[in-house]
């Protein structure tokens, strides 16, 4: 609960923001690079870590470029981000040491944390990633290959966002909060329009056809149709701009399955790392039979394909034809 | 000893002993040793998929009877089944509610302090070095005591056995694991929703599989420290709107662990120890009964024998006394010689007829 006294400056915060983002609409300089937003507020922006005390950061990450434009497209309204019902800034109450205004949860946690324990009141806070975990969770396209991946929390994954190319000098100013909305929305801009969409490259889908046979048996060899798969998960994720961002080489959907070795468009096949037989140095590590069956279930399930069956082991690789 | 003396005495043994006992429970003396090394299989529910291929696997490689539903037929698994003596193990389908169906495995959990071994007392089952709990029925009389000790209900007695009937349960492929070959349901399993391994190496595994997918799991390893610890641990998916509890947190993982039907209220102590105190007592009753009994026995005889030496001693004194004063009058009447032949007379006569006496008691 805030105290009196912390809402009037809140207040007072937010009319300022109103007051900047009029002059900032008027103002020519950037606004015609960007559409602009229905709320009023700068189509992106870049998000300095400020320091509060007039001091830069020592830190080497870039600070992150927030597109307010799409995300605000993408949820339903302000509160969903904006959770305190004002349109004020993250920074506000949630410093980098944290304060007792943002109940002592720092920026970076702010921005950053998952599996946030659910509110007895059910306005649940989110955070920059759990929104998007929960995004991509839910959504059926997504859901198949995100049952069965947990994505790499790498250098490449972090720079999704933290990509604004910003000097020192405006490092300098930023986090010291002296630079202006205009300077801010330059960069940011500038970050947003520069970036690339990933490119297709030849190749991307083949081999057509695979044939497991390695381990037939029992049954027949199995035929998995690679095009089919990775085509049609392509084309259902191609229009959304979550999943445009972090798939930020077009080897990252390979690597749903082509798991754990490197980007790469000729990755190693499943038997180089899993053995038909366990290894016992590495308990943990499935066997051929299971890793082939766990991602081909594991994604179906995730996606709630409900055919065939898991159980229903004839659908996928035919039984041999009886013994004469 | 009065009977007040005996009370107090027995009082003061009875707290001692408890003293004792509770100084054993205290320092978690165990009745199995602990073997650092032993296997487990960890059974993660998420990847079962309830194809009954363990099943078909404990009974091919442990040549059990021929089931009467062939093991292609899923479908009943969504009878709440129990292990039976033809078979060991089986897979039960539970419903966590929201259209979600999870498999769990039913199997011996091997425990690290079986109970089954501490009820038996022709001490029939083993707990082995390589994690198993194994079962010998060449002294086996049947009593059926593991059956009600095992928290688990494990064992299964073979009721329609005539002559000689012997209780059957998992082994965990002992005799395989001893050649170096997989459990037949570890090694049948399709999607390695059974992971074998150390059994600290599977903790281990468990804990990274919760911390990659803290939404998909519940934080808590059954069997870790369930019953005192188990060689087979399960991995719970966490049902879908649940928030995750505190790691390994019973209570608050209990209205999840109800619904795929493994006890929560088992407490992390191994079930042979809680009869530790009672039966602590009876090494301790048998070894001071005969004391205390003895004692009393001995007392009693004592003080009789002491009576009874006051009592002859008395008796002789008389008896000489008697015998003087009638020599004294004969020796002033008849002189001193008669007087000695009189009383070496007398003498010899009251010893015969004391030797007669004594045979007479004797006789009767």
């Amino acid at each position: 609960m805030r105290n009196g006294k912390a809402l009037l400056t809140q207040t007072l915060k937010a009319a300022a923001c109103t007051f900047c983002l009029f002059a900032l609409c008027a103002g020519p300089v950037a606004a015609a690079e960007l559409e602009e937003t229905d709320s009023g507020a700068p189509s992106a922006m870049v998000m300095f870590p400020v320091t509060g005390d007039g001091t830069a950061t020592k830190g080497s990450m870039k600070p992150a470029v927030f597109n307010h434009l799409i995300h605000e497209k993408a949820v339903s309204d302000c509160v969903t981000c904006h959770h305190t019902g004002d349109p004020q800034s993250c920074a506000d109450c949630h410093t980098l040491t944290g304060s007792p205004e943002g109940n002592g949860i720092t920026l970076e946690r702010a921005m950053h944390a998952t599996n946030i324990a659910p509110r007895a009141d059910g306005n649940t806070p989110k955070s920059c990633v759990s929104c998007h975990e929960e995004r991509y969770k839910a959504k059926q396209e997504c859901a198949g290959c995100h049952n069965i991946v947990v994505p790499a929390r790498d250098d490449k994954w972090c720079a999704v966002c933290h990509n604004a190319n910003v000097t020192p000098e405006q490092l300098a100013k930023g986090s010291a909060g002296s630079l202006t909305a205009e300077e801010n929305l330059e960069i940011a801009t500038k970050s947003v329009t520069t970036k690339v969409a990933p490119e297709k490259v030849p190749g991307y889908f083949e081999p057509t056809k695979v044939i497991i046979d390695t381990l037939a048996d029992e049954y027949q060899p199995c035929l998995f149709s690679h095009r089919r798969h990775v085509a049609s998960l392509v084309e259902r994720i191609k229009n959304d701009k979550l999943a445009e961002a972090f798939h930020y080489q077009p080897e990252v959907i390979c690597a749903t399955c082509h798991h754990q070795s490197p980007l790469s468009m000729t990755p190693p096949k499943c038997g180089s790392c899993h053995q038909t037989k366990i290894d016992p140095a590495n308990p943990g590590r499935p066997n051929l039979k299971a890793a082939y069956h766990l991602q081909c279930m594991g994604c179906h399930t995730g996606m709630g394909v409900q055919r065939p069956a898991n159980t229903d082991c004839t659908t996928c690789h035919k039984a041999k034809p009886a013994a004469e | 000893m009065n009977r007040r003396k005996f009370l107090t005495f027995m009082g003061t043994a009875g707290v001692v002993s408890a003293l004792g006992t509770a100084k054993v429970a205290e320092a978690g003396v165990h009745t199995f040793p602990y073997y650092d090394n032993g296997y487990g299989v960890l059974h993660d529910m998420t990847r079962c998929i309830g194809c009954r291929q363990c099943e078909a696997g404990c009974n091919k490689v442990n040549n059990l009877k021929k089931p009467d539903v062939p093991f292609t037929d899923v479908t009943v698994t969504h009878k709440r089944r129990r292990t039976t003596t033809t078979e060991w193990t089986v897979v039960n389908r539970y419903d966590l509610g929201h259209n979600e169906f999870v498999f769990r495995k039913i199997q011996c959990f091997h425990c690290n302090d079986p109970a089954c071994a501490s009820a038996c007392f022709t001490k029939c089952y083993k707990k082995n070095p390589d994690g198993s709990v194994t079962y010998d029925d060449t002294q086996c009389v049947g009593c059926r005591y593991c059956m009600v000790a095992c928290p688990f209900y494990i064992p299964t007695f073979e009721y329609e056995e005539a002559f000689d009937p012997i209780i059957q349960k998992c082994t965990f492929c002992h005799n395989r694991l001893e050649k170096g070959q997989l459990p037949g349901c570890v090694e049948s399993c399709t999607m390695d929703a059974l992971t074998f391994g150390r059994r600290k190496d599977l903790i281990n595994i468990a804990r990274k599989r919760i911390a990659e997918n803290p939404d998909k799991y519940l934080d808590y390893i059954y069997g870790e420290h369930d019953a005192g610890g188990t060689a087979w641990m399960v991995l719970m998916p966490k049902p879908k709107g649940m928030p995750q509890i505190a790691t390994g947190n019973a209570a608050e993982a209990a209205p999840a662990m109800k619904k795929i039907g493994l006890d929560t209220h088992l407490g992390t102590q191994p079930m042979g120890e809680l009869t530790y105190g009672a039966l602590g007592t009876v090494p301790m009753i048998i070894s001071f009964w005969p004391v205390i009994f003895g004692g009393a026995y001995g007392m009693t005889k004592r003080r009789e024998a002491i009576a009874k030496a006051n009592q002859e001693k008395a008796v002789a004194e008389e008896r000489q006394k008697t015998l003087e004063t009638v020599v004294q009058c004969i020796e002033k009447e008849q002189g001193k010689e008669a007087a000695d032949k009189a009383r070496a007379a007398m003498t010899a006569a009251l010893d015969e007829q004391d030797a007669k006496a004594e045979k007479g008691g004797e006789d009767k």
